[in-house]
């Protein structure tokens, strides 16, 4: 009996089948709907009816918008928290960390849901009755309430990883704290910066049970679009779905792109 | 990026994620049912279940202490019934109706069975599963979707011997209401349509009837009250005295419509209910989806979005009991859930709340009339699926069900035994001629109850058993054809979501381009000669690649 040559190759296999099935065949399944009408005919209509409506083109600006301003306040509010920690000598930072991430071990929607009552109550206060109908207030909180474990763990994971003796020798050259933290930490710390934005960015331009939760449904954004098309009209939803990957695809591609430029490293430090 | 693509894939080919639950019986059994529901649709025993509740009555006595007291319902006669029908006794714990349902069958029929019981949220996510090939022996669809399936030739037609009445074996003939069977024989006063092969269809051929009822707002009646209610009609949603104390659903089919009664109140009011077309007229103008309506009801979408507090599906009741929203527009079986949580002062866990009662009201300038019914898929097993129907259409198991979940059963016994169900829940002392109740129009003969004033005029009796003149001026809504549907879904689109101005879209379109353009600079420029800084003198300019 023939026994079979076991090679590093065998070890693909199990990755490329899960590639073929799970990656490119669905994809090769939403551009084939996206590029049909209802008779499985190839059709360019749903490709026009997109890009002519104004409505469709508003809600990918929106969700753009929505998905920079969780990840703008996303980085001020996690970038501090990662440098303290990194830096920090303290016995129990692991602890303070671990604070930090717990909420991702509790179930999302539990969370979104709490959040939605903590808004509740806070609404009946007086002075704060404005924040009922703040959706778009409350849609990006959540939003960065629920991604900021996203932002810090990479940050903190990074800055974790670069050599004191860097800022030794940035002091040791006359470098003040902030032209230190400005020519070496943040440099350094860029892959951080560059993988934390992914995670937070890319999610929250889909996540619309945020949106709806906590922008009491009047918040639209496209993730909320694919699934509402996907009810009735499949094809239309496919075509959003491709957009949607089209826009995912040319933002990582720029962070991605910031990132492999090697020099970036070299020629701030 | 595989990774995000990936993610991306999936989550849209996720998207209609179901949740399912076992049904009954052993795994070796002899047939097999597969039964696919709405969520919390039928009765699941245990507490808060109609039996469990019933044997469980108390009552305090002269010292203040809590004793048993017999239910009036679930008596000797039913214990009896239950022995008899299901070979076992009646436990204490309150069975779930699939579990007697197998008991059930494999005594009539003598076969064991297994209930393979799943659930969906929307319609339109049980069609998908059905499109996408899942096969299922009985599903339950609203009437648009019922009707929606039998056109596009998916669904199996009853046996003409589910329908005869001397079978005793066929309980849903013999206790349906005769209200909804006329319903499902006219399609109710829907346009007749014709499936694939030119075929009629009516709904009495491929559906029977589970639970109906009707739209209405819940309203809180320490802030709206019902003259202003009754006054205002529809125009409750554009009312700017309401402004965030109103919710509208989180759905086309059901917003739309609501926006139609909005924008033609004036012309649904002037109609003359005496007509011998009334109904039809009603239906038509609740069923428009032309270029011209949807033309004219979009400005009105637009008022009710800025005037509601949220789109929701399921908040409202938490919102309304709680006293955040004053309005609700709501299916009445969710009012009848709202009113009995307001009620009982308890949220869903048992917390106290203190909100104030709540109240149910239909317009009445017309409104919408729904039924949920079971249909069998193409291939169903339809012995099964049919025994199925026919035993949950027991009055016996019609008031567990109703009772669970707060809709109306479609049953009314062939002895109007609902009838003492409504009474028992619903009835008041006084027995005057004032306080009667007419329900003849859903019995089929003189059938009625004496109830107090609230209970009549705005209450759970009013939710689940509406007035004939509630029902005179109902609508059923109809499906969307493919046309429709389109004009309808981008409708939704423009108004669920913000559309800019044509201008900003241009400035943000060039403003991302030429960003698109800076990053491929940033990153090629020093690649392209063409951006290259001249060399100094005595030196030239070399080709990137060669340098590598």
């Amino acid at each position: 009996m023939k026994i079979p040559r076991f090679s590093r190759k065998t070890l693909c296999i199990p990755y490329a089948v899960f590639l073929i099935f799970f990656v490119i065949v669905p994809m090769l399944v939403i551009v084939f709907y996206a590029f049909t009408d209802k008779s499985m005919h190839i059709s360019f209509d749903n490709f026009i009816r997109f890009f002519s409506d104004p409505t469709k083109l508003s809600t990918i600006v929106y969700s753009l918008v929505i998905a920079l301003i969780t990840t703008v306040v996303c980085l001020l509010i996690a970038y501090p928290v990662a440098y303290i920690l990194a830096r920090s000598t303290l016995k129990k930072k692991y602890v303070i960390l671990m604070l930090f991430v717990l909420p991702m071990w509790i179930n999302f929607v539990l969370r979104v849901n709490a959040i939605r009552e903590l808004f509740n109550l806070l609404s009946t206060l007086k002075g704060l009755e404005w924040l009922a109908s703040a959706n778009y207030f409350k849609t990006v909180f959540g939003m960065v309430y629920d991604f900021l474990p996203f932002m810090i763990l990479p940050l903190y994971t990074t800055m974790l990883k670069i050599d004191r003796s860097l800022y030794e020798a940035s002091a040791d050259l006359g470098a003040s704290g902030v032209t230190t933290f400005l020519r070496v930490t943040v440099p350094l710390s860029m892959p951080g910066i560059m993988s934390g934005i992914t995670m937070v960015f890319l999610p929250s331009m889909t996540n619309y049970v945020v949106s709806d939760m906590l922008g009491n449904a009047k918040v639209t954004i496209i993730g909320k679009f694919i699934y509402e098309y996907f009810g009735s009209d499949w094809h239309m939803g496919s075509m959003v779905a491709l957009v949607l990957l089209i826009v995912v695809f040319v933002s990582t591609w720029f962070s991605g792109g910031f990132k492999s430029e090697e020099n970036v490293r070299g020629t701030n430090l | 990026m595989k990774r995000f693509l990936s993610v991306a894939c999936a989550a849209v080919l996720l998207l209609p994620a179901l949740s399912m639950f076992g049904g009954c019986g052993a795994k070796s059994a002899d047939v097999v049912l597969r039964v696919y529901n709405w969520e919390e649709y039928i009765d699941e025993g245990g507490k808060g279940a109609f039996l469990y509740d019933e044997l469980h009555l108390t009552e305090e006595n002269e010292n203040g202490e809590k004793v048993p007291v017999e239910s009036d319902i679930v008596d000797g006669d039913y214990l009896d019934w239950y022995r008899q029908t299901m070979g076992v006794e009646l436990d204490r714990e309150g069975p779930a109706i699939l579990d007697d349902f197998c008991l059930w069958y494999e005594k009539t029929y003598g076969e064991t069975i297994r209930v393979e019981y799943s659930t969906f949220g929307t319609n339109e996510d049980m069609y998908n599963e059905i499109v996408l090939g899942n096969e299922y022996d009985l599903l339950c669809p609203s009437d648009y979707m019922i009707m929606k399936l039998a056109a596009e030739g998916r669904l199996e037609k009853f046996d003409e011997s589910f329908f005869d009445p001397t079978d005793p074996l066929n309980y849903y003939v013999l206790n349906v209401s005769p209200f909804i069977a006329e319903k499902f024989e006219t399609n109710a006063g829907l346009e007749i349509r014709t499936d694939l092969d030119g075929n009629e269809i009516y709904w009495k051929d491929y559906a029977a009837g589970y639970m109906w009822g009707t739209t209405g707002f819940v309203y809180n009646p320490e802030h709206v009250s019902a003259e202003q209610l009754e006054e205002l009609g529809w125009e409750a949603f554009t009312y700017p005295a309401f402004k965030s104390r109103i919710t509208a659903k989180d759905n086309v089919r059901d917003t739309y419509f609501a926006a139609l009664g909005v924008t033609y109140q004036d012309r649904l009011r002037a109609l003359d209910p005496g007509a011998s077309d009334y109904i039809e007229e009603l239906t038509r103008i609740f069923n428009a989806t032309d270029n011209q309506t949807i033309s004219e009801v979009e400005p009105t979408l637009m008022d009710i979005k800025r005037n509601i507090y949220s789109f929701e599906t399921d908040t409202g009741k938490a919102d309304m009991v709680n006293g955040k929203i004053w309005l609700n527009y709501a299916w009445s079986g969710d009012a009848v859930y709202a009113l009995d949580l307001a009620e009982s002062g308890e949220d869903e866990d048992g917390n106290e709340t203190g909100s104030a009662k709540l109240n149910f009201y239909v317009p009445e300038a017309g409104s919408n009339l729904f039924f949920d019914g079971w249909v069998m898929p193409k291939g169903a097993n339809k012995k099964a699926a049919q025994a199925f129907v026919n035993f949950l259409s027991m009055p016996q198991n019609a008031m567990r069900n109703s009772y669970y979940i707060g809709y109306t059963s479609v049953i009314s016994g062939e002895e109007s035994e609902m009838l003492a169900y409504a009474d028992y829940l619903y009835g008041g002392e006084e027995e005057t001629e004032e306080n009667y109740y007419d329900l003849s129009y859903f019995f089929g003969t003189e059938a009625g109850i004496y109830a107090e004033e609230e209970q009549r005029l705005s209450r759970q009796l009013y939710a689940q058993f509406p007035t004939p003149d509630v029902i005179a001026h109902c609508a059923v809504m109809d499906y969307y054809d493919a046309e429709a549907s389109v004009r309808i879904n981008e409708l939704w689109s423009r108004v669920k979501a913000e559309t800019l101005d044509a201008w900003a879209i241009a400035v943000i379109c060039v403003t991302f381009v030429v960003i698109v353009l800076f990053v491929l600079f940033v990153k090629f420029g020093n690649k392209i000669d063409f951006f290259r800084k001249k060399p100094k003198k005595g030196y030239s300019l070399v080709k990137q690649e060669r340098l590598k």
